[in-house]
C-alpha cells in the first residue's frame, strides 16, 4: 500500500530524501497546474512548482497531519504564484487587461448549458472546450484568472479567498462573477455559439 | 431582488451565503428564467477549469521538476544521510528500526547460542573460561565460573 502524505512527510523530516522526493511526484502535476492557471507562461509555472516544493521542505517540521498537509500545499502553491505574477507583472506588456468590449457581451443565458447537454461528461463539446481552457485562461486579466482558478482548482470559499486575496468578500463574489462570465462569452466564441448582447437587467 | 443583485450569488457553495442572501435568491430563482439559465451554465461548465489545466499539465514531461527540487534543497537538510550505499543502508535502518533494533541485542544472542553450542560438545570447560564476543560499541562476555555461566553484556572496551 502507498504511503500516505503524513508518512512520507515524518521520513521526509527524518531525513529521507526519497521519501520527499515521492510527495514532489505525487502533487507535482497538481501544483504546476494550479500555477499554470494563475501565471499562465508554463515556464513561470515549472518555476512556481519548484519554489513551493523548497518551501514545503523547509517547513516541513510545521506539518503534523495529513489533512491539513493538502490544506497547506495549496495556501503555499496560491502564495507563491500570486507573488511571482506581482513581481512579474511591469515586465509583462502583453498581459490582456481586459476581454475585448466586442467579447464582453454576456452570452445568452443557458446556451453553454443546452450544447453541452444534459450529461456534459460525455460531450465531444465539453472535451474540445476543455484544451482550450488554458487558451481561454490566458485571455482573462490576473485578477480574474487567479480568482478562478482558486476556486475551481482548490475549492476555496468566498472568505478563504477573501483572505488569500486581500479583498473584501464582496469583491470576491464580484470578481468572480465577472470572471465567469468572460470564460463563459470565450468557450460561447469557440463553441461557435452565437453570442447575442445582453446581461443581467 | 433584480438580476444584478441575484448574480453574482449564483455558482456559491452550499451554505456560504447569509440566510437572508440565500432566501432571495431562491425566491428570485423561482421567477426568473434568465437566472435560471446562468446557473444552468455554471453547472454545465463546472469541474471543466480543473479537467483542462490537469490536462495541460499532463502534456508537459514532469519528470525533472522533482531533481530540479532536490538539486536546490542543501545536502545537509538530510540529516546522517551520505550518499551512496551507506546512505541507502541508513535510510533502510531509519525505515525499519525494529530490526535496526534487534541488530543491537546480536552479540548477547551470538554469545548464548555459542555457550550452549561449547556446553553440548565439548562438555564443561575450566572454570574461568571467557568467550567474548562483540558488534560495534556492544560486547557480551560468557564467563564459566565454578558457580556457573555468567553473561556480561556491555560496552565495547575495545579502543577505550
Amino acid at each position: 500500500m502507498a504511503p500516505t502524505d503524513i508518512e512520507l512527510v515524518e521520513r521526509a523530516r527524518n531525513g529521507e530524501p526519497e521519501a520527499f522526493r515521492d510527495l514532489v511526484v505525487r502533487h507535482q502535476r497538481r501544483v504546476y497546474a494550479v500555477a499554470l492557471g494563475i501565471v499562465k507562461d508554463r515556464d513561470l509555472a515549472w518555476d512556481v512548482a519548484q519554489e513551493v516544493f523548497v518551501r514545503v521542505h523547509q517547513h516541513l517540521s510545521e506539518c503534523r497531519d495529513g489533512a491539513a498537509f493538502m490544506t497547506w500545499l495549496r495556501r503555499i502553491t496560491a502564495r507563491v504564484a500570486i507573488d511571482v505574477l506581482r513581481k512579474e507583472r511591469p515586465s509583462r506588456r502583453n498581459d490582456v487587461a481586459d476581454v475585448p468590449e466586442a467579447v464582453l457581451r454576456e452570452a445568452a443565458p443557458g446556451v453553454l448549458a443546452t450544447a453541452l447537454g444534459t450529461d456534459p461528461q460525455e460531450t465531444v463539446l465539453r472535451r474540445e472546450l476543455s484544451g482550450r481552457l488554458t487558451e481561454a485562461l490566458g485571455q482573462l486579466p490576473e485578477t480574474h484568472r487567479a480568482i478562478l482558478v482558486l476556486r475551481e482548482m482548490d475549492g476555496l470559499s468566498y472568505e478563504e479567498l477573501a483572505e488569500r486575496l486581500s479583498i473584501p468578500k464582496g469583491t470576491v463574489m464580484s470578481r468572480l462573477f465577472h470572471a465567469r462570465k468572460k470564460m463563459q462569452v470565450l468557450l460561447a466564441g469557440y463553441a461557435g455559439i452565437d453570442a447575442p448582447g445582453g446581461g443581467a437587467p | 431582488m433584480r438580476c444584478a443583485g441575484a448574480a453574482p450569488l449564483l455558482g456559491s457553495l452550499p451554505g456560504e451565503l447569509d440566510p437572508t442572501e440565500e432566501a432571495l435568491l431562491r425566491a428570485h430563482l423561482s421567477t426568473c428564467p434568465s437566472c435560471q439559465a446562468r446557473q444552468a451554465d455554471l453547472q454545465a461548465l463546472s469541474g471543466l477549469l480543473q479537467e483542462g489545466l490537469l490536462v495541460e499539465a499532463a502534456r508537459r514531461d514532469l519528470s525533472g521538476l522533482a531533481d530540479g527540487v532536490m538539486a536546490r534543497i542543501p545536502a545537509s537538510a538530510w540529516r546522517g544521510a551520505p550518499a551512496g550505499p551507506l546512505g541507502r543502508l541508513l535510510s533502510f535502518l531509519r525505515r525499519h528500526r525494529i530490526l535496526a533494533a534487534a541488530s543491537a541485542l546480536a552479540p548477547a544472542l551470538a554469545a548464548l547460542a555459542l555457550y550452549l553450542y561449547i556446553g553440548r560438545t565439548a562438555g564443561p570447560g575450566p572454570a574461568g573460561l571467557a568467550v567474548e564476543v562483540t558488534s560495534e560499541d556492544l560486547a557480551a562476555i560468557v564467563l564459566e565460573t565454578s558457580d556457573g555461566p555468567v553473561i556480561l553484556v556491555g560496552e565495547s572496551s575495545e579502543g577505550t
